[in-house]
């Protein structure tokens, strides 16, 4: 915890030094403290099989977040972004990288842009996540479906969009299709399929794992690339609509000397953002997936996990205050490969509710209260009740701030 | 491609005078104020004045008047291009100074003027010529969001509608004009109304056109939202 308190005075030095003239480099930084209480099964992050990322073992102040999100202008084309993050719950490293890519947009000549992205980065699931450093300007906590994104993907290759770009030719509306190639996503499916649904703002850094005892992530296992396909519609700020399907194409039947099998895991997301007045925003998503591992020669045995979830958001504004509520909705199934006394099926909904207030252009305080209720039937191996009803209250002072510099070339 | 209209307003309302394919729902003359200025004011479908609409007057044959105005601004502020609709002369330079604290990337692949700025922050830019009339759409290559519009004209005779709703052009010589007011937000007849105006010796005149389909909706950004959406 030392070196992150460290971090958090040196991001503070930064935002000292005054603004150059340029901006070349950009930096979005944030401080993230909680007050925490929870009573609540205890937390994934500790070893347990609970859905929140706190639990009474963590009531007091906790960081809840150290983020700084960095753009540099290469050419006029050219961005590379990273995105450094600390968490101080025992992550391998103190500062991780939670993103790195650079980014080619060449300007468009005719109606149709083209961008490409190479390097690693979230596959563009998320309509909750807006915010620079994939931040959540409605709560703290994400849905089930965006935790889930945050945890077990990350993007380690290249995505191709091409946006026909309405306003060009007399139309409101955007219109892309996008797809993406990938390796070292193979574990993908791991998490998920021990623990079940989660509701955090805990997504996992690329070269750190997560959980304990730690879920490594992001290493190739089988030589097989993976791929995404979507399309999204926008319309000014009013409408998104968005929807992907993810398949690693892992060979579920791989292993590497360390005896880890890769997951062959695939869903389909859709989800739509709607802005029907300046105030108020309606979200929501639905995915359904399914995960395996073990040989397609195990038959039975191999084990084989549907999963479902869904949640709907409305979030209204009104100067610096934004009250937002959700509800979610989320099961997984174990079809096939019983390979425990219980059944890896779980169950459940989730209420949340968060309050903002933005104090000036820096500072930002919010409150949340999260309510899960699941049943896990594999609780009973750590002498936990299969069912539970966790809460969690947060109370976050947030520091954010934009930092540039540099001129450009030319 | 020179900006013609299309003939679009088909109906008039009750106490419009029907003029060319328009309604002039006004035709006002007073004595007091100079000969040969117009006053084109656009309403809306429910009466609302109709802002940032582009006002063309063709001057008829024969009649030119040497240009005044051959520099003009186009302006970023709260990644907005501000105007939304700027009308100029062609062969007009056109400044685009970045009042934001960000960075753009000002773009236009129309055709009467194709072109790529950068316009970052510290660094000085020279103003863009305009040599072509026609509609030219800016956009932004960082904000997708950020849409603007240059329309090049070759008459002298041109303006945009205030918060009024109204667009004053001076000093017309008498002649019979041919009107067009193009907006981005307007859907009678794909954005183009038209009408003929005949601009006399007596006195001021306004002409009141008023749509007949509801605009279509601003597509609002939140400029409030600085790091949003890939910012
Ligand atoms: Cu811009």
């Amino acid at each position: 915890m030392r070196s992150d308190y460290l971090v958090v005075l040196g991001l503070l030095a930064v935002t000292a030094t005054p603004a150059l003239a340029g901006d070349r480099l950009q930096l979005t930084g944030l401080v993230d403290l909680r007050a925490v209480y929870a009573d609540a099964t205890p937390s994934f992050l500790d070893g347990g099989l609970g859905r929140t990322r706190f639990d009474e073992n963590h009531d007091g102040l906790q960081l809840g977040r150290l983020m700084a999100s960095v753009r540099y202008r290469l050419t006029d084309t050219l961005t590379a972004n990273a995105v450094a993050e600390a968490y101080g719950d025992g992550d391998k490293n103190s500062l991780g990288l939670s993103e790195a890519y650079v980014d080619w947009r060449p300007f468009p000549t005719h109606p149709v842009r083209y961008r490409l992205r190479t390097g690693a980065f979230y596959p563009p699931v998320s309509l909750e996540h807006r915010r620079a450093g994939w931040t959540s300007p409605y709560t703290l906590s994400a849905s089930a479906i965006n935790t889930w994104v945050g945890e077990e993907f990350r993007i380690v290759g290249t995505e191709f969009e091409a946006r026909w770009l309405g306003a060009s030719q007399g139309y409101d509306g955007d219109l892309a299709v996008v797809g993406g190639v990938y390796g070292w996503n193979d574990p993908a499916g791991a998490i998920i399929a021990d623990r079940g649904w989660a509701l955090t703002d805990r997504p996992s850094l690329l070269f750190s794992g997560l959980g304990r005892p730690r879920t490594d992530l992001y290493y190739e296992i089988d030589r097989r690339p993976g791929y995404y396909a979507g399309v999204s519609w926008r319309h000014g700020e009013t409408l998104e609509v968005r929807a992907l399907h993810y398949d690693n194409r892992a060979d579920p039947g791989a292993s590497n000397k360390g005896g880890d099998y890769a997951w062959e895991t695939r869903f389909s997301n859709i989800g739509v953002r709607y802005e029907p007045t300046e105030n108020l925003t309606l979200l929501a998503q639905h995915m359904e997936g399914k995960t395996y591992v073990g040989p397609d020669s195990a038959g039975p045995y191999q084990f084989e996990m549907r999963l479902e979830a869904w949640f709907g958001l409305a979030s209204y504004e009104r100067g610096p205050h934004r009250l937002s509520v959700r509800y979610d909705h989320f099961m997984t199934r174990q079809d096939r490969g019983f390979w425990s006394e219980y059944a890896y099926d779980d169950a459940g909904h989730a209420l949340t509710v968060a309050w903002t207030e933005r104090l000036g252009e820096r500072w930002e305080v919010v409150a949340e209260w999260l309510h899960v209720r699941s049943l896990f039937a594999p609780r009973e191996d750590l002498g936990v009740e299969p069912r539970s009803s966790d809460n969690q209250l947060q109370l976050a002072l947030r520091y954010r701030f934009h930092l540039a510099a540099g001129t450009s070339p030319n | 491609m020179t900006f013609t209209a299309k003939p679009l307003v088909r109906q008039c309302r009750p106490g419009g005078v029907r003029l060319g394919w328009a309604c002039l729902a006004g035709l006002l003359s007073a004595a007091t104020a100079l000969a040969g200025d117009v006053r084109v004011q656009v309403l809306s479908r429910e009466g609302t004045p109709v802002s940032g609409v582009a006002i063309v007057l063709e001057a008829p044959a024969g009649v030119v008047r040497p240009s005044g105005r051959h520099s003009a601004k186009m302006d970023q502020l709260n990644r907005r291009f501000v105007p939304e609709v700027l009308v100029v002369e062609t062969g007009s330079e056109v400044e685009f100074p970045n009042s934001d604290s960000v960075s753009h990337q000002v773009y236009s692949f129309s055709a009467p003027k194709r072109f790529q700025l950068p316009l970052y922050k510290g660094v000085a830019h020279s103003p863009v010529a305009f040599g072509q009339p026609g509609l030219v759409v800016l956009g932004c290559n960082i904000h997708d969001e950020m849409v603007g519009y240059i329309l090049v004209t070759d008459s002298p005779f041109h303006g945009s509608t205030d918060a009024s709703g109204a667009a004053h052009i001076p000093s017309l010589p008498a002649g019979t004009y041919r009107v067009s007011a193009w907006g981005p937000r307007i859907n009678d007849g794909g954005g183009t109304l038209t009408a003929t105006l005949a601009v006399g010796a007596d006195g001021p005149q306004t002409l009141t056109l008023r749509l007949l389909q509801p605009l279509r909706r601003n597509p609002s950004p939140r400029p409030g939202r600085i790091d949003w959406d890939g910012y």
